[in-house]
């Protein structure tokens, strides 16, 4: 059983998602709670499988019994299964938010279609987490690109459409760059699993360099523009900003994210240390990182619409994550993947506390936030502590990824950098505070007749996720200590 | 005079990478969306052609094997992998067609500087 754990999450989310349409068909009320009961179900495992690594250390799974080279090989390692967890817990909250958002934001008939997108997409996140296999990641990113372009267009209003296809046409150009890379790879070592391929690169390195630079640099331009790296994030706007509000919770949250973790996999598992010596890959990572984190938060200053703006902040914080790759140091980098787990909970809480406002009041444009706070307490304090988290107020877990790259920045003796990340938090600030002290100190608006009550239902994720924020913020421990172990093979 | 002959000996690579450049060009300057979406199968199949060049043995032939018969076969792993592509190619070009489709709907138009200019409009 606990053998093929690994195969199993991916498995069970796959067949799930084509389970929901067809259950869906015999009896119209089964389709969620099979939606939630296999997400729970991937929560549990994943914990197990924390569980099992930390005792027992990393592992390999082969698909079939088939050993590599001739087979699919899964990696079990620290990496994954943080991965696991990050993409496990917040799935699981976002679905519980979206059982009730979704029914006033989707036509009835498309909910279950809904389901199966979103099983299709934890499930190939899972997979991109987990693989071993150069081919079998380029076949879970197309997987997940076709999955997360369907969440956005599935409301089929004008704006979502536009925006999918742009998304989508983007999308393609970096799988054809991605998968043009595997295949300058597998000409020079003839091999698809990382291990092997990470053994022959460097003898490769002699003989075929400009091939190994052409992967190199088509990796990074195609999980770039996956993952809205400065310059390719002109989809990110309309896509995230358009979408259903769990939509965007989880495409912000994790979808862009996995990207990044699949390039620090090859950087820092495939190709050989000699070729960031050669040439400075990783120093264009960071001045365009660096230009993410500035322009990201200087473009969502001037947004009117409050989802819009969350959609621009994301462009700043995947710099950081950037950053952390770029600056390449173990403590760098921990304080890049940190922010990633940090990044995904702050940010799916406040578009989400952003879904609560649109779904009570309908209100997107954030001059007329003015006074929400008293109307709705809870919603607005889980956004407060997200702004807070944002700019990296202490006791929040903002502060320790921004605390962890800075400290690496130093480490490396690169100071410009930390000076970086404090112009930066004071920009977040900029943009953050006015709707927070707006929201609570601002002069009431009257409410208006369509005022709903927010059913606890919704409530209760964004709550949690608040007080993940600061619990992580208190007693990052834990967390660090899962990182640190994942950066050590 | 090297370089050519390089360049004749694996004109098959050559050419694959003029269409990947052909394709990426058309996706990313044409303003109309069908032809984006021609440029992207121009340049998915430029892939396939370059991973089935590199499976390819001169002299090989397909790889059934037949005890002691002494062939030389090709490398069956690349075009194995290239039907997992094409599949995938063939599934996100019927999803951006529909998606066109739908949008054609919407805005009576199938040129994406025009759906930007009418949506600016709308929005002022």
């Amino acid at each position: 059983m606990s053998l093929h754990l690994p195969v199993l999450l991916i498995v069970l989310l796959l067949g799930a998602s084509y389970g929901v349409p067809l259950l869906d068909r015999y009896r119209k009320n089964l389709a969620f709670p099979l939606t939630i009961t296999s997400l729970a179900a991937v929560f549990v495992f994943s914990l197990y499988l924390i569980f099992l690594v930390g005792r027992k250390g990393p592992f390999f799974y082969h698909l079939g019994g088939w050993p590599p080279p001739w087979g699919i090989e899964l990696y079990v390692d620290f990496l994954a299964v943080y991965m696991l967890m990050v993409l496990s817990t917040i799935g699981l909250l976002v679905m519980i938010y979206g059982a009730t958002d979704l029914y006033h934001e989707l036509k009835e008939e498309v909910l279950s279609w809904y389901y199966t997108l979103y099983l299709l997409l934890i499930g190939s996140m899972i997979g991109i987490a987990l693989t071993n296999d150069l081919f079998n990641m380029f076949v879970f990113i197309e997987i997940s690109t076709i999955a997360s372009c369907g969440i956005i267009s599935i409301k089929a209003d004008r704006r979502c459409l536009e925006a999918s296809i742009k998304y989508l046409i983007l999308s393609a150009l970096g799988s054809g760059c991605i998968l043009l890379a595997v295949a300058m790879i597998y000409m020079i070592t003839g091999n698809l699993n990382f291990d092997y391929i990470a053994a022959e690169l460097p003898g490769a390195l002699a003989l075929y360099p400009y091939n190994i630079l052409i992967a190199l640099s088509l990796f990074i331009v195609g999980f770039g523009v996956k993952s809205a790296l400065f310059p390719l994030h002109v989809w990110l706007p309309d896509a995230h900003s358009s979408a259903p509000s769990p939509s965007s919770a989880v495409l912000s949250g994790l979808v862009i994210k996995i990207y990044a973790i699949a390039l620090v996999k090859l950087l820092w598992r495939v190709f050989p240390p000699q070729i960031y010596a050669a040439v400075p890959v990783l120093d264009i990572i960071l001045f365009l990182s660096v230009l993410a984190v500035l322009v990201g938060s200087i473009f969502a200053m001037v947004q009117d619409d409050i989802k819009r703006m969350l959609a621009y902040s994301s462009i700043a914080q995947i710099g950081y994550v950037f950053m952390g790759i770029g600056l390449f140091g173990s403590r760098a980098l921990s304080g890049g993947l940190l922010h990633i787990f940090n990044h995904a909970m702050m940010k799916s809480m406040l578009f989400m506390a952003a879904g609560l406002i649109i779904y009570a009041t309908g209100i997107r444009n954030i001059r007329d936030l003015k006074g929400i706070g008293v109307r709705m307490p809870w919603t607005m304090g889980a956004f407060t502590v997200g702004a807070f988290s944002m700019v990296g107020i202490p006791g929040t877990s903002g502060f320790i990824s921004k605390w962890y790259l800075a400290l690496g920045a130093l480490d490396l003796g690169r100071p410009f950098y930390v000076a970086v990340i404090l112009l930066s938090s004071l920009l977040n600030g900029i943009y953050y505070f006015p709707i927070v002290i707006d929201a609570f100190f601002g002069t009431k608006v009257e409410p208006r007749s369509e005022h709903r009550d927010v059913p606890a239902l919704m409530l209760v994720p964004v709550l949690i996720l608040a007080a993940g924020v600061i619990f992580f913020g208190f007693f990052p421990g834990p967390l660090l200590n899962l990182i640190e172990k994942a950066l050590a093979f | 005079m090297e370089i050519v002959l390089k360049l004749l000996n694996n004109y098959y690579y050559f050419v694959a990478m003029v269409l990947f450049v052909i394709g990426f060009h058309t996706m990313l300057t044409h303003s109309n969306l069908i032809k984006k979406i021609i440029g992207m199968n121009i340049m998915d199949t430029s892939i396939f052609l370059f991973f089935v060049a590199i499976g390819y043995v001169r002299g090989g032939r397909a790889p059934i094997i037949q005890q002691g018969a002494g062939h030389l076969y090709i490398n069956p792993l690349p075009s194995a992998l290239i039907l997992t592509g094409i599949v995938v190619a063939v599934s996100v070009t019927a999803y951006a067609l529909s998606l066109i489709l739908k949008l054609y709907a919407h805005y009576g138009t199938v040129n994406a500087d025009e759906i930007a200019l009418i949506r600016t409009r709308e929005e002022r």
